[in-house]
């Protein structure tokens, strides 16, 4: 990587400055962006588990028929409310999730909504424990936390923006990028990280080219509003601009005439003529009992690479097909497909665990930059025994972001087994618990040595990893011998992946604690075999 | 089904660009194979990598499609590379036997 440029340094020179150092400052965040990322991509799983009252079923009832179950119940919880919405239960979400307007003056400002979970079968609303769910590692992997959202996603575009300049710098930066593609060295020290770090990076590039870039268009809009701002100045003007983008319809003025609403499942049915009996996603329902009132009917993410929406605009009163919008301009359409690219919601189960583990890859790729900074750095030290402030404070730091974050997650899930059920304020408490084991892991990083420090934690990652399914029999009544005997294969594959990640710490603990620091160039080449300091140096230096 | 081919058209096409590499064809044959060979090996992997793409979008469309593509092609290089790290350890291993500790 680095090329003996004595002189002015060349264009690999300035492109590898600028990888390193674009890939360190934003390294950590990165790091963290990339894993809770990851990991949403089972985020209907891992809310799944994380309510365990909410049980397994093999059945699926038919999508208009629980519609019109929830739009009755609805009209009981949330009489008055301008605006309801339901999303319809599908193979990863067996209950049907719910959230409405609440009435002018009722919570903030009149834009309060409230939310509730329904069986889909009694259309009674299910008990289930308070928790924030997958939810949480989604929202924190563009937005953080304990900052404003709107901070947090200028900070994620930030480093995103950063992470588009370390893959462009880093391509060029590789040298041998075709005839060093199989290439791995071992036990060679910076040479081996080097190579780890550019196999994660090429094999899975145009992936992780397009899960940076599709993440900034997610967001353009926040960051780049001038060109909205300009072509878009009256009200209605905005609100066809909305329509473009998003299915989820604005209540319209209230005329105060009661009119009963007309069946939701015959306007589902439509809606499944079209897309499939269960790619139904969405019912939004605005002024209901009104006679202004309108009902979309979305369809579902399912074998369709884009966001656009597709929905069926029917009048609430009469029942009728008012609008059935089926495309979207060329922009609108190129942003929906990127949108979805980045979400991959539409994809079947083998392709949603590519995207999870090529994106794996990228969140061990950014691990591997940031190890190999200090890697690097620490055959240079003068004396490593003492090392200089800088390099101490990015190894500390790597440290408590890379398996920090790990035991994190860990002790998130364990927050939610084991924090009391009534207690108040549950779901934040969840977070908290979240960010308390990542503080304890950042102490323990800057108090113990770094080579133990990263064993420690890797080993408590992986105790509290293995011991999740034990919780789980412990504290709930889905133990994983019942969800393999019932065939409950979200709560099973949740509970032996858990299994898989522990053992994966497991082997990097056990690694690292192997792993012996190469002090200097001639005492490594010293140590091996009977071959003269020259020969060995002269054939590191050919392969 | 369409994902099993075209994940296994992808692992035989980077078997193949691997082992028409200069450095594989050293540390697997411990010389390199003729140029022929080579550029044969070369041709079959961009065939067995164009191979996968027609079937892939064939079965999903070139919107799925060129995901699942990229998601495969990912996944089976790693697999070769991890085979040949695998190969290459215990090769060493075994050669180690006599003394030497790595």
């Amino acid at each position: 990587m680095t090329q003996g440029a004595s002189k002015a340094p060349g264009i690999r020179q300035t492109m590898s400055d600028l990888h390193t150092w674009s890939g360190l400052l934003c390294g950590w965040l990165l790091y963290a962006m990339f894993l809770t990322g990851t990991v949403s991509y089972f985020k209907d799983e891992i809310s799944q588990w994380m309510r365990p009252e909410l049980q397994h079923r093999a059945d699926r009832p038919d999508p208009a028929e629980v519609a019109q179950r929830i739009a009755g119940e609805l009209g009981r919880v949330a009489a008055g409310s301008p605006q309801w919405s339901m999303r319809l239960p599908d193979e990863r979400h067996a209950t049907v999730s719910s959230f409405w307007r609440l009435p002018r003056g009722e919570g903030r400002g009149g834009r309060g909504f409230a939310d509730a979970t329904f069986d889909p079968v009694t259309g009674q609303k299910v008990a289930a424990r308070e928790t924030v769910g997958g939810e949480f590692f989604y929202r924190f992997h563009f937005q953080f936390h304990y900052m404003p959202v709107l901070w947090g996603r200028w900070l994620a575009g930030f480093c995103a923006m950063f992470m588009l300049v370390a893959i462009v710098s880093g391509v060029i930066t590789h040298k041998k990028i075709f005839t060093d593609f199989f290439t791995f060295r071992w036990g060679k020290g910076q040479r081996s990280w080097l190579d780890a770090h550019n196999a994660l990076s090429v094999f899975g590039l145009p992936f992780h080219l397009m899960i940076t870039y599709t993440g900034l268009v997610t967001l353009m809009a926040l960051y780049m509003p001038w060109g909205e701002q300009a072509a878009y100045k009256t009200p209605a003007q905005r609100q066809e601009l909305t329509a473009e983008l998003s299915a989820f319809i604005q209540p319209a003025k209230a005329t105060g005439q009661a009119v009963p609403l007309a069946p939701i499942d015959a306007m589902v049915r439509q809606g499944q003529a079209r897309w499939g009996q269960y790619n139904v996603g969405r019912v939004t329902i605005t002024n209901p009992g009104d006679a202004s009132a309108r009902v979309s009917v979305t369809r579902g993410d399912a074998a369709r690479a884009s966001m656009s929406p597709q929905y069926l605009l029917f009048d609430g009163t009469s029942g009728e097909l008012l609008q059935a919008k089926d495309s979207v301009g060329p922009a609108a359409e190129t942003r929906g497909v990127m949108y979805a690219l980045h979400l991959g919601r539409f994809g079947d189960l083998p392709m949603r665990w590519l995207y999870f583990i090529v994106s794996l890859a990228g969140t061990a790729m950014v691990g591997t930059g940031l190890v190999m900074w200090t890697v690097k750095r620490r055959q240079k030290l003068g004396d490593p025994a003492r090392p200089h402030f800088g390099f101490r404070l990015v190894e500390k730091l790597n440290i408590a972001s890379i398996a920090g974050l790990s035991v994190a997650m860990a002790g998130f899930l364990w927050g939610n087994r084991l924090l009391p059920l009534e207690m108040a304020g549950r779901t934040a408490w969840e977070v908290h618990v979240f960010f308390a084991f990542w503080a304890l892991a950042l102490l323990h990083a800057l108090l113990r040595p770094a080579r133990r420090a990263w064993v420690e934690q890797f080993w408590a990652a992986a105790a509290l990893l293995a011991l999740l399914p034990l919780a789980s029999a412990f504290f709930t009544d889905r133990p994983l011998w019942r969800s393999l005997a019932e065939g409950d294969w979200v709560f099973a594959g949740f509970e032996l992946m858990l299994w898989l990640l522990a053992g994966l710490h497991v082997w990097l603990a056990v690694r690292t604690s192997r792993h012996q620091p190469p002090r200097r160039k001639v005492s490594q080449a010293g140590a091996r075999a009977a071959l003269p300091a020259g020969v060995a140096l002269a054939e590191e230096r050919a392969r | 089904m369409s994902h099993f081919l075209t994940f296994m058209a992808c692992l035989a096409a980077f078997s193949a660009l691997a082992l028409a590499t200069g450095r594989q064809q050293d540390d697997l044959f411990g010389r390199p194979l003729a140029p022929r060979a080579t550029w044969a090996l070369r041709a079959a992997g961009w065939g067995a990598l164009a191979l996968a793409l027609y079937l892939i979008v064939q079965a999903q469309g070139w919107g799925l499609g060129l995901v699942s593509y990229s998601g495969h092609t990912s996944l089976a290089a790693a697999v070769v590379f991890g085979a040949l790290i695998v190969h290459g350890r215990v090769r060493a291993r075994a050669s180690a036997r006599p003394k030497r500790s790595h």
